[in-house]
């Protein structure tokens, strides 16, 4: 078994919990100052803890650290179990810096109902966080479930769009879909391993416990259904085309803060990280599986791009971007080698940074101009140039440009999926340069040129707290881009010891891949 | 056969719950009768009071192990009966405190109201001890009777007569065909206990029989395609009324489906499962469907609760040891949400004298604990965790998909997306619409009482399920003999995506 690093106290129990008695605490304050600062002082000592463990993780390491595990309902064998290892403790992090910023960001733009929006947020902050350092998987889908709640009432309520309405429920309704069939995936895992330990006559038979289950064999058959049952769960919520069709809904009709936390959290491509991979090796290696998920993901990339192209609407480019970048993410997680692993990792976070930031633009848009569309445009960065120098900088970072965190990531991506087939690479480069032509291009009419007369005079540029979000934003991005090795060095203990599974696993022969159950 | 009528201390012992339930119903029925004065709220509290000692009767025959059978084994008191009786009394005490609000509407006889509760519970207790036919149909109708009574009691308004009616008709036709499929199964065998019948040969006269009780069942339970009554009574019937009968009476019928299914037609499991899968997809799928149309929240818990029934099948279908767990915990967990919910449509119905779902739009403004209350009741029901109905959902599908039943499991869960789509609706209403009138609503002690212990229940059972998951294990302990193919020690042939 692993060995488990902790601290002398709870630290993981302390970051799911502490916003949700956050929350609680909410309920009882009144005044709206003093409501915002009590939510800005939970989301930065959230951020505290957040760093404490990102410091005290030891790198270049596979255990599974700051371990807690208790006993919850031994009946049916699900544990309270608590982890981070080197590819979850990066998203504690990113999680507890974005929802900091989206407090800042939501400070003076939500105008109604803001103790319950600022709950909701917290609540978000908890299942997300909740999600991250789940290692029992009944655990993992209580917050993956819990999170729908929150993010259902932020889109439906404090969303800008005439349809956040439809959005919500789509987005609740397509989610649930896809994790139910994740749950039915869950416990095939927990069957197998019950016949398991029934004939090794071991004392629990029960069991839904990440490494518990890895010890355990599973055939290939029942792996390629579990393979595919949780697939949906985690395509739907990724998503990966074609289970798209919620997300720029979602992310055009919530406000902001939402489509920040939406975007910049890759729970779906996570998924596959933590749990697919590792508990089903020899399904996600077999050729079947690869190819099809390998299609679905250049698809993704190349529609997602040529759809963004032509949206005028800054929020809708950035939602098909967004469907293109996750595209980048599952070419390089079946990839299946060290790099695509890694840059898939990477970019994860990094998109955290870049496309949430985005979002944060397009939100500093909406509110100098009532709308994002291109229409209301033109000549923007002679009325505002630190906007739009930051929206530059960001938005390089979202193509790739060499010295952004994006170009990283993009470049480990691509190395892996040539070595895994030249044509996976050769089709994603297709992705980079369509993803630098729509930012670009609609930069360049919003932004340059001469001064549109729909843009008034009046309009000012960023204010204090914009900039604090946008500098810290883009410190991030250069930090990543300039000096990644530390970064690099947290993830590459869990990315190598997940090759090695990997590895180890039996490659599928073509025969026993034909039986592939349909969708 | 011959039945030995002579009571010993002991045989009287394993009675005494129904006996002291029996007795404290006369009383209660005597004091409204002495005491012109009493009010109907201290007549309540009396026949709690009742339930209350009768339930810690039960609470000390469960710790210390107090097991047995009587008359010729046509009653059976053990830990199953006992969860079961449990589960009875603590739906009628929650009714009951629902009621007292509801009683004054009532034009005649308030005091009998509350006799005629809990007479009915003490019918169903006995149909959680039912062990051979004759008690069975014995038991079933005792409890209905009351309920005949109980659905039409707003006697003033004709959606309760109509509600009453057609509930009494159906009724007794569904008894007609248990007594006609008691007979067949008894000429065919020539038993009457169930645990005497296991392994009689299938002969078609029994297989007949058999389909006619569990039709009969059916009708409890209200599974399609014996649901037809269920809309409508619920509908007319007095609130309270319906939230008892939302509840109790499938309780106690499933006692008896479990008894019938998994001891007297053991051997025959393969045929049965088919028959009980059709029903479970039946159900669930017409009971989610049709509620998405619903505008009367009394209608859509009606619809909900015949998909919640569909449910609760899919671990009878497993037919397992764990499936019978999953039933028992499953239907402890829909207790509480479903009377919890009930509590609410009580508290807004007081106030605002409607059940319709338009009505309410903007509860979060006028009340949020019931809002949230209702939230949550709702969230359980359908399923989202950390809540009971969650785990209870969970336990049912490991059980199921732990017998290969694919097929099941697959409508099931795309019935729950179903389901979210309409409670999602509700929510919809109380949190985002603007109210109609902001006037807050006024809730009342008692009904308070019930969201209380309701939010309690759904929330504890939710986040630390472990005592009562080993409750329920321990009550099943007479099916551990119940073997299903994936738990026998050799891993399954048939591969898995079939």
């Amino acid at each position: 078994m692993l060995e488990e690093f902790s601290f002398g106290f709870p630290i993981l129990s302390y970051l799911i919990f502490l916003p949700l008695v956050g929350a609680a605490v909410l309920w009882l304050i009144d005044d709206e100052d003093l409501l915002k600062s009590t939510t800005l002082g939970i989301t930065l000592v959230e951020l505290a803890l957040a760093c404490l463990v990102l410091v005290r993780f030891v790198p270049d390491s596979a255990a599974m650290q700051f371990a807690e595990h208790a006993r919850w309902m031994p009946a049916l064998g699900i544990g309270y179990h608590l982890a981070v290892d080197g590819i979850s403790v990066l998203f504690v992090g990113l999680t507890a810096f974005l929802t900091v910023l989206v407090v800042v960001y939501s400070w003076d733009t939500i105008r109604n109902q803001v103790r319950l929006y600022f709950m909701a947020l917290l609540a978000l902050e908890t299942t997300t966080i909740g999600i991250f350092v789940s290692i029992d998987l009944i655990l993992f889908f209580v917050f993956w479930e819990l999170m729908l709640i929150p993010s259902y009432f932020l889109i439906k309520l404090w969303g800008g769009g005439a349809d956040r309405h439809y959005a919500a429920l789509k987005y609740v309704l397509y989610t649930l879909l896809g994790s139910v069939f994740m749950l039915v995936g869950i416990a095939l895992l927990d069957i197998n391993y019950h016949q398991w330990a029934v004939t090794h006559h071991l004392d629990h038979v029960y069991s839904f416990d990440l490494l518990e289950l890895l010890s355990v064999p599973i055939p290939l058959s029942q792996q390629i259904l579990i393979f595919w049952l949780m697939f949906m769960g985690f395509a739907f919520k990724a998503p990966v085309f074609p289970f798209h069709t919620w997300l720029p809904d979602a992310l055009v009709e919530g406000p902001i803060g939402m489509a920040v936390m939406l975007a910049g959290m890759k729970l779906g491509t996570y998924g596959f990280l933590r749990f697919t991979f590792p508990l089903v090796p020899d399904a996600s290696k077999s050729e079947g599986v690869v190819a099809i998920v390998m299609v679905l993901a250049l698809s993704a990339i190349l529609y997602g791009a040529v759809v963004a192209l032509v949206q005028s609407d800054f929020k809708r480019l950035l939602a098909f971007s967004s469907i293109s970048h996750l595209g980048f993410v599952v070419v390089g997680l079946f990839a299946l080698n060290f790099q695509g692993l890694q840059g898939s990792l990477l970019t994860m976070i990094n998109l955290g940074f870049s496309t949430a930031g985005l979002f944060f633009m397009a939100g500093f848009l909406t509110t100098r101009q009532q709308s994002s569309h291109l229409s209301s445009f033109g000549g923007f960065a002679k009325q505002a140039p630190l906007l739009a120098t930051f929206l530059l900088l960001i938005g390089m970072a979202s193509i790739g440009l060499p010295g952004t965190n994006g170009f990283v990531g993009e470049f480990l991506i691509l190395l892996g999926a040539f070595k895994a087939k030249w044509w996976f690479g050769a089709v994603a480069v297709l992705g980079v340069i369509f993803g630098a032509a729509y930012f670009l291009w609609y930069y360049e009419r919003a932004m340059l040129g001469p001064l549109s007369k729909n843009v008034s005079a009046a309009v000012k540029d960023l204010h204090m707290r914009e900039i604090t979000i946008a500098l810290s934003l883009s410190i991030m991005i250069l930090w990543i881009g300039l000096y990644p090795s530390p970064f690099l060095r947290m993830m590459n203990g869990s990315i190598q010891a997940l090759v090695d599974r990997l590895d180890r696993a039996k490659v599928a022969s073509v025969d026993t891949v034909t039986h592939v159950p349909a969708k | 056969m011959t039945f030995s009528l002579t009571l010993s201390a002991s045989d009287l012992l394993l009675l005494l719950p129904e006996l002291f339930l029996t007795l404290w119903l006369c009383v209660v029925l005597a004091v409204d009768f002495s005491f012109k004065r009493i009010v109907q709220e201290q007549l309540a509290y009396l026949t709690i009071f009742g339930v209350i000692i009768t339930l810690a009767c039960l609470a000390w025959f469960d710790m210390t192990g107090i097991t047995g059978t009587l008359f010729g084994k046509m009653f059976v008191v053990d830990r199953m009966a006992i969860f079961f009786k449990v589960m009875i009394l603590l739906a009628t005490i929650l009714v009951i405190l629902l009621s007292i609000d509801y009683v004054h509407r009532f034009s005649l006889f308030r005091g009998e109201y509350y006799f005629l509760v809990a007479m009915s519970a003490l019918g169903m207790m006995f149909m959680a001890s039912a062990n051979d036919l004759l008690s069975l149909f014995v038991t079933l109708e005792f409890a209905t009777f009351g309920f005949y009574v109980l659905v039409s009691y707003l006697r003033d308004d004709m959606a309760s007569n109509e509600a009453g009616l057609k509930f009494f008709i159906l009724g007794v036709f569904a008894a007609g065909l248990l007594a006609y499929g008691i007979s067949l199964v008894y000429g065919e065998t020539g038993k009457l206990v169930f645990s005497d019948m296991t392994g009689a040969a299938p002969t078609t006269g029994l297989v007949i029989g058999f389909l006619l009780i569990f039709a009969a069942l059916g009708f409890k339970i209200g599974a399609v395609p014996f649901h037809s009554w269920i809309p409508d009574t619920y509908h007319g019937a007095p609130t309270p009324v319906t939230a008892f009968l939302s509840i109790a009476p499938k309780v106690a019928a499933f006692a008896i489906l479990l008894r019938l299914f998994l001891v007297a037609l053991a051997t025959f499991k393969p045929a049965w499962a088919l028959l009980i899968v059709a029903a479970s997809i039946l159900s669930m799928t017409y009971g989610n469907i049709v509620a998405i149309a619903q505008r009367n929240i009394k209608r859509l818990l009606a619809y909900s609760g015949i998909a919640q029934v569909g449910n609760v099948l899919i671990g009878l279908a497993a037919g397992t040891k764990m499936g019978t767990d999953s039933i028992l915990f499953y239907l402890l967990t829909y207790l509480f949400a479903n009377l919890g919910a009930f509590a609410v449509i009580m508290a807004i119905s007081n106030s605002v004298g409607s059940d319709e779902i338009d009505d309410y739009r903007g509860l979060n403004r006028r009340s949020p604990f019931l809002a949230f209350a209702m939230l949550i009741f709702l969230l359980s029901l359908a399923g989202v965790p950390p809540l009971a109905g969650f785990i209870g959902k969970l336990y049912i599908f490991v059980a199921a998909i732990k017998e290969g039943l694919y097929i099941l499991i697959t409508v099931g869960l795309v019935n729950i997306v179903v389901s979210m789509y309409y409670y999602l609706i509700v929510v919809k209403k109380m949190y985002i619409n603007e109210p109609l009138d902001s006037s807050p609503i006024k809730t009342t002690g008692p009904l308070r009482a019930v969201i209380y212990v309701g939010l309690a229940g759904t929330l504890v059972i939710g986040i630390y399920p472990q005592p009562f998951l080993d409750w329920a294990v321990a009550a099943t302990l007479m099916f551990s003999n119940l073997i299903g193919p994936a738990a026998s020690l050799t891993p399954p042939v048939t591969p898995f995506g079939g």
